[in-house]
């Protein structure tokens, strides 16, 4: 009796510290982001005024959003031009930087070697730079008429696409993948990282014992690494698409930083959650078929 | 003799799939490493090319058989105006100021967060974690305005605001374009990413032994100094991953410091806004049929990525090493 009073003490006291640990951090939740967010939600139902150094708030209800949906020409535009280039890039960084990581985990000569150059992306692909990187390369490779030369006498991957008679969104498929293998590989780095994080805590007793089973390569990845790996392939599902959103490169999120810039705030909000909500509808329902048809069968 | 030619007859099959097998391997580590390289050259081409393009003068552009030896030298006149045009030395200091300092907090105070939700049970600790998940999907672009309009008068819960009405004396700092906009958010380990950082913290906790910990509870330490002494030298591992993450982003990040300053900008913000400089500086307009500009604007981003490319190669190696051991995915 005694003892368990003892112990509801000392959850008690744990429980306590939790809270004491987590203190600062649900502050810094409610101050820099709770308010943030509702205040943005608020935003976008109104129409905002700079005053001096404040603003004159109106409320307006979903005038702002039926003026983007239905009087903005260029919007919708956008948002179909992003939400096509993300739901391309995803599966492609996902198996890309799946099937490298499983080489690099590998053991061979010069994987250390290899490893760092792959991880290159990671400290350069979030930022400005490599928007001017990838513009100048690419102006240099199309436009100054060097390499024009060049490729006039070299098999273009149109010709290859029709040599191989595919057809139709399959085609198109493939040249914009091979168009844009730049962005899509420098998209890779985090995502290895993790990849190669979720490989190393497979524990290897269970290689082994399929080894002695007799079990191939093959069959060792459907049933041993691919199931151990589903947790993390969430994981880096999701991170993707938050970066794939969210990137600078996207047409929908330069265009409306730069209208952020001369202070038009209430239509960006608008036009922002818009875009966050149908994105994040599409991740909901990949996430949840993910989790329903791969992750749930193996657990 | 049946016998023998049997006997011949199995050996020579046992050698040929010997033989297979191994040639076999042989084609896949070829393989293996013909992707590597080209992928590999994928990664390093856009590399090569602007440090190649920012040691070269623009009459190197009309030659068209250079491709990847510079014939026509202005390494000093590129760096230099591209290192004028940033304001190299101070934008350096911005970053480091502004930018670098909160990574460094923002370490500290993750580890704190995630150390209370990973090694204690409340019962809040359900809430506490979709909250989490939730600042990891929520992009920083969606409350940065919202952000940046309260910063001008920072309050506490509606303190500091309240004072305000009843006494008419307006105490609620503007911290727009000081260091408190950046170091703020990270003190209080809601910065920069934070969400994906406590996270990994999380998970790396939850792995550590419990049996030290407790231990130490015996003996009578509190909670802080349990975490200090036993917790934190055990996690080395996982704060090399955090502070290269933390660091990283940070020195990357345009976006926030485009709204939270409007002079001394870190560099991030400068090589951003590089094109418009050198326009309006040395009267360029970078176009790719002009290559006047480009030697300057590549300099400038060698200039941007050499220090990190510096402090990558020093820690790369623990790096590496350490990816094997954090076990970021749990």
């Amino acid at each position: 009796m005694k003892k368990a009073k003892k112990n509801r003490g000392i959850s008690e006291l744990k429980s306590r510290y939790g809270y004491l640990f987590t203190t600062h951090w649900i502050i810094g939740i409610i101050i820099f982001f709770a308010l943030p967010l509702i205040q943005s939600v608020i935003f976008s139902f109104s129409k905002i005024e700079i005053v001096g150094g404040g603003i004159n708030m109106d409320f307006i209800g979903t005038e702002n959003y039926r003026q983007i949906l239905f009087a903005d020409a260029n919007y919708e535009n956008w948002l179909s031009s992003s939400i096509t280039s993300y739901l391309y890039s995803l599966p492609i960084i996902i198996l890309l930087s799946m099937s490298l990581a499983l080489i690099l985990n590998q053991n061979f000569r010069g994987r250390l070697f290899f490893r760092a150059l792959y991880f290159l992306p990671v400290i350069i692909s979030t930022g400005a730079v490599i928007n001017l990187i990838f513009r100048t390369t690419s102006n240099d490779m199309s436009n100054i008429g060097v390499s024009d030369a060049y490729s006039a006498n070299m098999i273009s991957v149109d010709d290859i696409v029709r040599l191989l008679d595919i057809q139709g969104e399959a085609a198109k498929y493939i040249t914009v993948t091979i168009s844009k293998i730049f962005d899509l590989v420098w998209s890779c780095g985090i995502q290895i990282v993790l990849f190669l994080a979720g490989l190393q805590s497979v524990p290897s007793s269970f290689y082994e014992a399929s080894r002695v089973e007799g079990a191939t390569k093959w069959e060792e990845f459907w049933f041993i690494t691919f199931p151990m790996l589903s947790r993390v392939t969430v994981l880096v599902m999701i991170f993707t698409m938050v970066e794939l959103i969210t990137s600078e490169r996207t047409t929908l999120i330069r265009n409306v930083y730069s209208m952020m810039r001369t202070g038009n705030y209430d239509e960006t909000s608008a036009m922002i959650w818009f875009y966050f909500l149908i994105c994040g509808g599409i991740m909901a329902v990949i996430v949840f078929l993910f989790n329903r048809f791969v992750t749930k069968r193996y657990e | 003799m049946k016998n023998i030619i049997n006997s011949f007859s199995k050996t020579d099959d046992r050698n040929i799939r010997k033989l297979k097998k191994k040639s076999l391997g042989i084609l896949y580590s070829v393989f293996r490493l013909v992707i590597l390289l080209s992928i590999g050259f994928i990664i390093i081409y856009p590399l090569i090319y602007t440090i190649v393009t920012s040691l070269q003068s623009k009459y190197a552009f009309l030659n068209s058989t250079r491709v990847w030896i510079p014939t026509e030298f202005a390494i000093s006149e590129n760096y230099r105006a591209a290192f004028d045009a940033m304001e190299y030395l101070q934008s350096f200091w911005s970053t480091f100021k502004n930018e670098l300092i909160s990574a460094g907090i923002e370490i500290m105070s993750c580890a704190i967060a995630a150390y209370g939700l990973a090694r204690f049970d409340f019962k809040l600790k359900k809430l506490y974690t979709a909250i989490l998940f939730l600042t990891i999907l929520v992009p920083e672009m969606m409350i940065m305005i919202p952000r940046m309009l309260n910063y001008s008068h920072l309050d506490f819960f509606g303190i500091l605001g309240l004072f305000n009405k009843i006494t008419g004396v307006d105490i609620r700092p503007n911290i727009i374009d000081t260091s408190l906009a950046f170091w703020l958010p990270s003190l209080f380990g809601v910065g920069l990413r934070a969400g994906i950082l406590i996270y990994i913290y999380i998970q790396f906790f939850k792995g550590l032994p419990k049996e030290l910990e407790e231990a130490a509870w015996v003996d009578g330490a509190g909670p802080f100094k349990t975490f200090l002494t036993i917790a934190l030298p055990s996690s080395g591992v996982v704060i090399l991953t955090v502070t290269v993450f933390s660091m990283i982003w940070h020195w990357n990040d345009s976006l926030l410091s485009g709204m939270y300053l409007s002079n001394s900008f870190p560099l991030a913000r400068q090589i951003a806004r590089l094109p418009e400089t050198l326009g309006s500086k040395y009267h360029i307009i970078l176009s790719a049929r002009d290559p006047q500009g480009i030697g300057y604007l590549m300099a400038g981003c060698v200039l941007f990525v050499v220090p990190m490319l510096i402090v990558y190669m020093i820690i790369q190696h623990w790096f590496i090493e350490s990816i094997d051991r954090v076990g970021i995915t749990g």
